[in-house]
């Protein structure tokens, strides 16, 4: 094939493009309370699915597996445990980071699911799996209603 | 349905092309595909397109851009989006078009040009997770592997150095592959020293971003004995998903992965994988997830993977070889491309055709994989000859 192998943009004549779009959606009717919920009341709430006996932590308005409608909400408890957890190095851009970043899937009992957030407050060698863990929470006043209104998760201290 | 074969395919060299469009590395290597087995673009009844994320090209639709490069022209056209479980999905669907009766000859094209997607490709992933609970953290790719990877270690006491094992495997695999961008000689004490991305993820456990391309003819069992003495037939395909929340599936071990292999094995009458499958080709973007798909294979127990591993059971001269090609690790990962890449492993390894790569022993059967989507998808395809 008569086709060169040139590996530098700047040999070439490039083009620059994007795709331009931004938009505004919806939180969705599982969501919006589940914000909401979180802005006014400082509570992480989920669905429960009774058929399945699975309660979705961030809730949804059906059950993926059975396809019932799910209108039993619960509260879920702000202290759980870390399931999984990495300490990130590197940026999305992949630069490096002044501060490595923790961050973690929390986990909470009886709960299908559960939370990815960061950890805060610990060192990163001090993080475990199965570490208890809880919620720290934003004033009131700086809640937005968004994920971001919790500020971290951190250990608890026995 | 009737029988299909796989009887021609061709690849690009993976590595940055900055030169070519995606659809001209379409083109040039569909013609490599079709010279392969000497046919042309008029014996081609229908054209399936396997490419990952719009946004590398910053084109929506792209596959509508890739469609004459493809020789889609005026012909039954798709494409099939499972992110990174496209490639092997391709060939699937390329498969199915040709089982069902409907077509008797499938190109199945795959193409990736990932390094024109600036700053880094991965920015194209970063508005790929739940919008309100997950993307708001500035969620990356790279945490979801680590994630996982730090899951499955923790399961069964799997250590980094006995995953880097993959790594310093595959890439010294791929220095037989012609088309290979990462390949060469490194250690295990290489691995854990490259510098931490997401712990326990480091720099050599990761596979490189790539452009390139990788395209497949598959022909019904009649046209195919007429155009080739050697077919490779597709014996068995399976895919499935699993919930989309990273938190509500079991991060130690891929249960989507054996429930599309179990479609596969099915298919193809496999009732013990671990001995009936010759070589495997399990999808490799980062070491751990070499293991951890085998095991969804069903290739050995679960948590056993590192332990054949060591032992040497998967090099190419071993047991039961585990990317002779060198997979994404070593020959490169343009996404889809690498799916179909690991098909067109098994179809010149089983055809005898694999040069310096060559398995010994003969290999009948081969079964190669690929994973992806929201790390939750996985496609399968089993080919013997």
């Amino acid at each position: 094939m008569p086709v060169d192998k040139i590996t530098q943009v700047s040999q070439t004549k490039p083009w620059h493009g994007q795709i331009p779009v931004y938009g505004q959606y919806t939180y969705g009717i599982a969501g919006e309370r589940f914000f909401r919920e979180i802005k006014a009341n400082g509570r992480i709430m989920g669905a429960k699915c009774s058929s399945c006996n699975l309660t979705y932590v961030p809730p949804r308005i059906y059950c993926e597996r059975c396809f019932s409608e799910l209108t039993e909400w619960l509260q879920i408890p702000d202290r759980g445990a870390v399931h999984t957890f990495t300490v990130s190095h590197v940026d999305l851009d992949g630069n490096r980071l002044d501060e490595p970043l923790i961050v973690a899937f929390v986990e909470f009992d009886g709960v299908h699911g559960g939370i990815v957030h960061r950890l805060g407050e610990v060192e990163p060698d001090q993080v475990y799996i199965g570490m208890p863990v809880e919620m720290r929470l934003k004033s009131k006043a700086k809640r937005t209603g968004s994920i971001l209104d919790i500020s971290y998760f951190k250990p608890i201290r026995v | 349905m009737r029988k299909v074969a796989v009887v021609g395919a061709g690849m690009t060299k993976f590595m940055r092309r900055a030169h070519e469009t995606g659809k001209e590395l379409a083109w040039e290597t569909s013609r490599m595909a079709l010279d392969s087995c000497d046919l042309t673009l008029k014996d081609v009844d229908c054209v399936v397109m396997g490419t990952a994320p719009d946004a590398f090209d910053m084109i929506h639709m792209k596959h509508e851009y890739l469609s004459d490069g493809a020789g889609a022209w005026r012909k039954p056209y798709v494409r099939g989006f499972l992110g990174g479980g496209t490639g092997v999905f391709t060939a699937c669907q390329a498969w199915y078009h040709v089982a069902s009766g409907l077509f008797d000859v499938c190109l199945a094209v795959s193409e990736e040009k990932m390094s024109s997607c600036l700053p880094h490709p991965q920015g194209a992933f970063v508005t790929c997770w739940d919008q309100f609970t997950e993307s708001p953290l500035g969620t990356s790719l790279l945490w979801f592997f680590a994630w996982e990877m730090n899951r499955y270690m923790h399961a069964h006491g799997i250590t980094e150095r006995e995953i880097a094992l993959v790594s310093v495997k595959n890439k010294k695999n791929a220095i037989e592959h012609p088309c290979a961008q990462l390949p060469g000689e490194i250690t295990v004490d290489d691995v854990m020293n490259s510098e931490i991305m997401a712990w326990p993820v480091k720099r050599l456990d990761v596979s490189p971003t790539s452009d390139g391309a990788a395209v497949l003819v598959f022909a019904a069992e009649d046209v195919a004995k007429r155009i080739t003495d050697k077919p490779v037939w597709v014996e068995g395909a399976g895919w499935c998903l699993d919930t989309m929340y990273i938190g509500q599936r079991d991060l130690y071990y891929p249960k989507y992965v054996e429930y599309a292999a179990r479609m596969a094995y099915d298919m193809a009458g496999i009732k013990e994988p671990r001995h009936e499958i010759d070589i495997a080709e399990p999808y490799d973007p980062f070491s751990y997830k070499e293991l951890h798909n085998a095991e969804g294979l069903l290739l050995c127990g679960k948590g056993e993977a590192a332990k054949l591993t060591v032992d040497g059971e998967t090099q190419r001269t071993g047991r039961q070889p585990w990317c002779p090609s060198g997979g994404a690790l070593g020959v490169g990962n343009a996404i889809a491309a690498t799916g179909v890449m690991k098909v067109a492993e098994l179809f010149w390894q089983l055809r005898g055709e694999a040069g310096g790569r060559q398995v010994p022993g003969k290999p009948r059967r081969g079964v190669a994989q690929a994973w992806g989507d929201e790390m939750q998808v996985g496609t399968v395809i089993v080919l013997g000859v």
